[in-house]
């Protein structure tokens, strides 16, 4: 066993090399999302507990931004390679049909992954805005919080953004599992509740804050 | 003309040995020198295209339909027959070969008959080796199952889809040596002519389906490998597009024509409905190992399956032939079926079906069990007739299925035309007048695999082959004709369609040259044959135009070799005076109502020669010898 | 034989796509299909359509069709925007008129891919399944010198997954139903086949990579793991095998 780099470039410019590009940093998203969430849950116990917490994330200094640029290369090729699948499933049918039904295979989450996708986006951009970009001199991250989300339209885009993400991972994170070749006959309906089990853990996780900090204020 | 059957000496086991090391050889450097067409890409046309490229010729091939795996070959169901006593319950090489000529009613060359036996094996070690995933006992080995016609098991199957599994296989292997460069794949491609130079067959004109372009296509041999005339009967089995026109333009051009009136007609079809059914729909024989064939005791009774009690059920298979059983040969529960609605006792609404019950089977082994043996075919059952034959019991009728007639081959499957081989249902050498269940895969690839490979290397190794120029005249005169018959086709512009001439030759050929025919009955068909033969030269409506992807005109020129055919069925079922497995002449049965033979009279094959449209045929008669065997009153009892 | 009986009948509207064909511009024509019975398959009352159609001296529909039992592949179009039509598991030949309703106005159209051109009317030209199997969906070997079919066993379990992926007919309703247009449970299911038996093992890396390759090269779209291809399969073939496709093409690309 060698690595040969032709044989990569040729994975890569494959139609599975690419489901394979997705999957691989679709996962990385839902490891983010996990610690993202277990960070976050530590709202729940209060003021200092998530001043600490921040604190204590962000001595990790460079570490964190290495993260941070991580997670930015993940998301430049989920988003491009992504767009470009799109494009080139587009162009497979040059001709539409005059009517067309779905057959019952698929989903709301399967057939809208290039929209969603496309307001998670959207999400995100104003999330970063929100909360990373701020300007944190004189206030706690918890204040922050606690002030972004007294505006009752920033939680309704909130939450609804948090449908939205978990719609996409009801999807995604079974996709990646049949893309990666780990799902089987045996193992295809579990991995389908797994995979819902996760999205609504996740989209309740975070969905539930802006409702907790809501009731506390 | 003298028949030579070329079969060799010496005793029946080491004939196709011995024959092998005398057949000349081609150096293997010079066999890319040499262009072989294949006509069809059914078991037996794909099998030969891809050994014949695997050797080195230089093959084209080409098929009717868009694509070679399509073939209608892979419509076949049950099985195929292999003598490889894997079952240890008896049976063996000269088993299958006796069980195979005893089916065919003593009407097949031993010697042909043996050499199938022999290469049975090799085929699925063949077939393995290229992935067809064969149906396998728990410990992994092959499984097998028995069929109609013998009382050992020795049938290998794929679920219900055994004929689409060997095609693909087959179709694997041409796969690879199309991509090799070795074969040129053809599709949609009608074969409208065979063009004879210097008394060999030399090259084909094709109608290029699509462009409705004629081509012409040389070669230094020919295989033919293009099925069977059932669809002559307009309702058959057969698949929509499958014809008898190439190897009738071959019969034209010199090719003598063997047994034509001998047709399987199958037992276990899903009965018709209606006047608009375009085909039947076969269930696989194998229904019948646990199926078990009844009728009401009365007839014109009109309760449903279930209100009939045990008491009032007459399992007429079961008395009749206590041996067999409910797994007596095709012609024989084809026969008893006709039969019990001849007297009434057939059921379903228009009282042409006999019941097949499963009742029994689930009870004794589980609805799994079966549904693990059957499920496809009772799916499409299900869908076809809107009935669950879990619950109710299946109605099958009798079908036109198969063609043991075909063109005239001698023991090289060489046609009377040196160059032209008959591969497969197209040729007329190994099932006599009743083919086995399982055996038509069989055949058609050992033809394809086993035999074609050698005896076509001797025929070029023997003879001097100039290269032939497509624009030969020869070719031109071909190329003319074709296209004066397609543009008078067109041209007539008359009143009736090409189907509904079709469905009238269908109704003809069932009515009088079907199951059961006597003379009368035959010399009407004649002439009823001939006269709408007349009629659709001066009335058929064709659509469509000529340089087009026609469908219509595809099928005008079948149907005018059909109305042609049909007559030469009818003169060689006139001509046998005798019955004979699936040629039923009502003038010759034995007490209990079997098919009489006159061995002393018919003990040969009827080979036609084609004297001009006008002019009767004429008959060449190649005697049957049998030294191995002993020819007996078939009997299932 | 008698003709079926006066309630058993339906009246319908067709509207099916016409184009001469293939660089010609097509559109959907309107044609009477009446007195069908309930009785006949799709085909059977396409023919009567037809015959109706050449009577009247105009161009019949084109459309593939051959075994009419639904194993050769051949028939297939959309109807009413599903691939063989409403019911499930089935091909256009065994699509029976009594799953429609007087009246019922029924859209025609031909398969939908770059990879299928339109040849004319609802017939395509799959010829690009032809050159996905002959990138490797087989076995090499020669005729001839093969082992003892038993020489090599074949768990039951193993042979019956294997069959379940090679009952594939080709017909191309997985491409046509997709809504990308992709090929993978076609390529999926001739790799799965050969993967899970023994003696595909030697060519598996070639043949996922070639495989994959030559319907990347074809113009078919990337599968989103919608499973309309599995839903609209007439031989209910489940994109299990396009996760083995995937995963024997990874292995044959990250670990070679």
């Amino acid at each position: 066993m060698h690595w040969n780099s032709n044989r990569f470039i040729l994975l890569l410019s494959s139609s599975i090399g690419k489901k394979l590009v997705m999957a691989i940093t679709g996962l990385g998203f839902c490891i983010f999302l996990i610690s993202h969430l277990a960070g976050n849950l530590i709202i729940y116990a209060g003021n200092d507990a998530f001043n600490s917490y921040a604190e204590r994330l962000h001595t990790l200094g460079p570490l964190l931004i290495l993260a941070e640029i991580g997670l930015l290369l993940l998301g430049i090729i989920h988003i491009s390679t992504g767009a470009y699948l799109f494009y080139q499933n587009f162009r497979a049918r040059p001709v539409r049909y005059k009517k067309k039904r779905n057959a019952g295979g698929r989903t709301i989450g399967s057939s809208t992954m290039p929209y969603t996708g496309f307001l998670i986006l959207i999400f995100i951009v104003f999330h970063l805005v929100d909360f990373h970009f701020v300007e944190k001199a004189d206030r706690s991250i918890y204040q922050i919080v606690l002030e972004t989300f007294s505006n009752p339209g920033y939680t309704i885009f909130y939450i609804l953004s948090m449908v939205v993400v978990a719609t996409h991972i009801d999807h995604g994170f079974w996709s990646l599992l049949q893309t990666l070749g780990i799902d089987n006959l045996e193992c295809m309906p579990v991995f389908r509740v797994i995979s819902s089990a996760f999205s609504l853990f996740v989209g309740i996780g975070f969905g539930s804050l802006p409702v907790f900090i809501t009731l506390i204020t | 003309m003298k028949l030579d059957s070329k079969i060799p000496d010496g005793p029946l086991s080491e004939k196709w040995d011995r024959h092998r090391f005398e057949l000349g050889l081609v150096n293997p450097a010079n066999k890319k020198k040499f262009e072989i067409i294949v006509v069809g890409t059914g078991l037996a046309g794909a099998s030969a295209s891809a050994t014949l490229a695997e050797l080195g010729y230089e093959v084209k091939t080409f098929c009717i339909q868009d694509t070679p795996r399509r073939a209608h070959s892979i419509a076949a169901q049950g099985g195929i027959n292999a003598a490889k006593n894997y079952q240890n319950d008896g049976d063996s090489i000269w088993r299958l070969f006796y069980d195979t000529i005893k089916g065919g009613d003593f009407r097949s060359r031993e010697a042909n008959v043996y050499r199938l036996a022999q290469v049975s094996n090799g085929i699925i070690d063949q077939c393995v080796a290229q992935g067809v995933p064969f149906a396998r006992e728990f410990g992994g080995q092959l499984a097998n199952r028995s069929f109609g016609g013998a009382q050992v098991s020795r049938t290998f199957y794929a679920r219900g889809q055994t004929g689409q599994q060997l095609l693909l296989g087959a179709y694997g292997a041409l796969s690879r040596q199309i991509a090799a460069k070795k074969i040129r794949l053809f599709t949609r491609r009608d074969m409208l002519d065979l063009v004879v130079i210097d008394g060999k067959a030399r090259g084909i004109i094709v109608r290029n389906l699509v462009s409705g372009k004629l081509e012409k296509h040389s070669a230094d041999a020919l295989v033919l490998a293009t099925g069977g005339y059932g669809n002559s009967f307009y309702l058959s089995t057969n698949a929509m597009a499958s014809n008898v026109s190439a190897a009738f333009a071959s019969y034209k051009k010199g090719a003598l024509f063997a047994n034509p009136c001998l047709t399987q007609i199958h037992p276990t079809c899903i009965p018709v409905k209606g006047t608009y059914q375009s085909k039947l729909t076969l269930m696989s024989e194998s229904l019948r190992n646990d199926g078990r064939v009844w009728v009401p005791k009365i007839p014109e009774d009109k309760r449903l399956p279930a209100q009939i009690p045990e008491s009032e059920r007459d399992y007429y298979l079961e008395e009749k032939y206590p041996g067999f059983g409910n797994l007596v040969p095709r012609d024989v529960a084809s026969r008893n079926a006709k039969h019990q609605c001849d007297i009434g006792k057939g059921v379903g609404d228009t009282q042409l079906a006999v019941y097949l019950d499963f009742k029994d089977a689930i009870k004794r082994d589980g609805h799994d069990a079966i549904t693990r043996k059957y499920g496809n075919l009772f799916e499409m059952y299900e869908k076809i007739m809107a009935q669950d034959p879990y619950e109710t019991p299946m109605m099958i009728y009798p079908a036109v299925h198969y063609t043991m007639g075909g063109l005239w081959v001698d023991y090289n499957l060489m046609s009377t035309i040196p160059g032209l081989f008959v591969l497969g249902e197209a040729n007329f050498s190994d099932h006599g007048s009743n083919r086995l269940g399982a055996s038509a895969l069989m055949q058609g690839l050992a033809d394809g695999y086993f035999i074609i490979p050698y005896t076509i290397g001797s025929y070029l190794a023997e003879a001097s082959h100039d290269k032939v120029d497509e624009d030969h005249k020869e070719f031109n005169t071909s190329y003319n004709e074709v296209e004066a018959r397609i543009e008078k086709l067109i041209s007539i512009k008359g009143k009736r369609t090409v189907d509904n001439f079709h469905r009238e030759l269908g109704n003809i050929l069932w009515e009088y040259c079907g199951m059961s025919r006597n003379n009368n009955g035959l010399k009407k068909a004649k002439k009823l044959i001939k006269d709408l033969r007349a009629e659709y030269w001066e009335n058929v409506l064709v659509g469509g135009s000529e340089y087009d992807f026609n469908q219509s005109l595809e099928r005008a020129w079948r149907v005018a070799d059909f109305l042609q055919f049909g007559e030469l069925m009818v003169t060689d079922a006139l001509e046998r005076q005798e019955s004979c497995g699936g040629h039923f002449n009502e003038n010759y049965q034995t007490d209990e109502n079997e098919a009489l033979r006159d061995d002393k009279l018919f003990c040969h094959v009827s080979a036609w020669e084609y004297r001009g449209n006008s002019r009767k045929p004429k008959l060449h008669k190649e005697p049957l010898k049998f030294e191995n065997v002993e020819l007996t009153q078939r009997s299932y009892k | 034989m008698k003709q079926a009986s006066g309630e058993k009948c339906i009246n319908l509207k067709l509207k099916v796509w016409r184009q001469k064909a293939e660089e010609s511009n097509g559109r959907l024509e309107s044609f009477k299909a009446e007195n069908i019975s309930k009785d006949m398959s799709f085909l059977e009352m396409l023919d009567v359509v037809n015959e109706e159609i050449i009577l009247s001296g105009k161009d019949p529909i084109a459309l593939d069709h051959d075994c009419r039992e639904g194993i050769c592949g051949s028939c297939g179009a959309m109807v009413n925007g599903r691939a063989h039509g409403p019911e499930k598991g089935t091909t256009l030949c065994q699509l029976h008129m009594r799953h429609f309703s007087n009246g019922d106005t029924v859209v025609i159209e031909p398969w939908r891919s770059r990879a299928f051109k339109v040849v004319k009317d609802l017939v395509v030209d799959r010829s690009a399944f032809d050159k996905i199997i002959q990138a490797g969906g087989y076995i090499s070997v020669n005729t001839g010198g093969a082992p003892d079919g038993n020489a090599i066993p074949v768990p039951q379990e193993v042979a019956e997954k294997a069959m379940d992926a090679a009952e594939c007919i080709g017909c191309g309703a997985c491409a046509a139903a997709c809504p990308n247009a992709s090929a993978m449970l076609f390529t999926g299911a001739k790799i799965s086949q050969f993967a899970l038996l023994p003696q595909g093992h030697p060519e598996a890396k070639k043949r996922a990579l070639a495989m994959v390759g030559e319907m990347d090269k074809q113009g078919f779209g990337n599968c989103t793991n919608e499973k309309e291809c599995e839903a609209e399969c007439p031989k209910g073939i489940s994109i299990i095998n396009i996760a083995r496709m995937n995963r024997e093409f990874l292995k044959s690309s990250i670990l070679s």
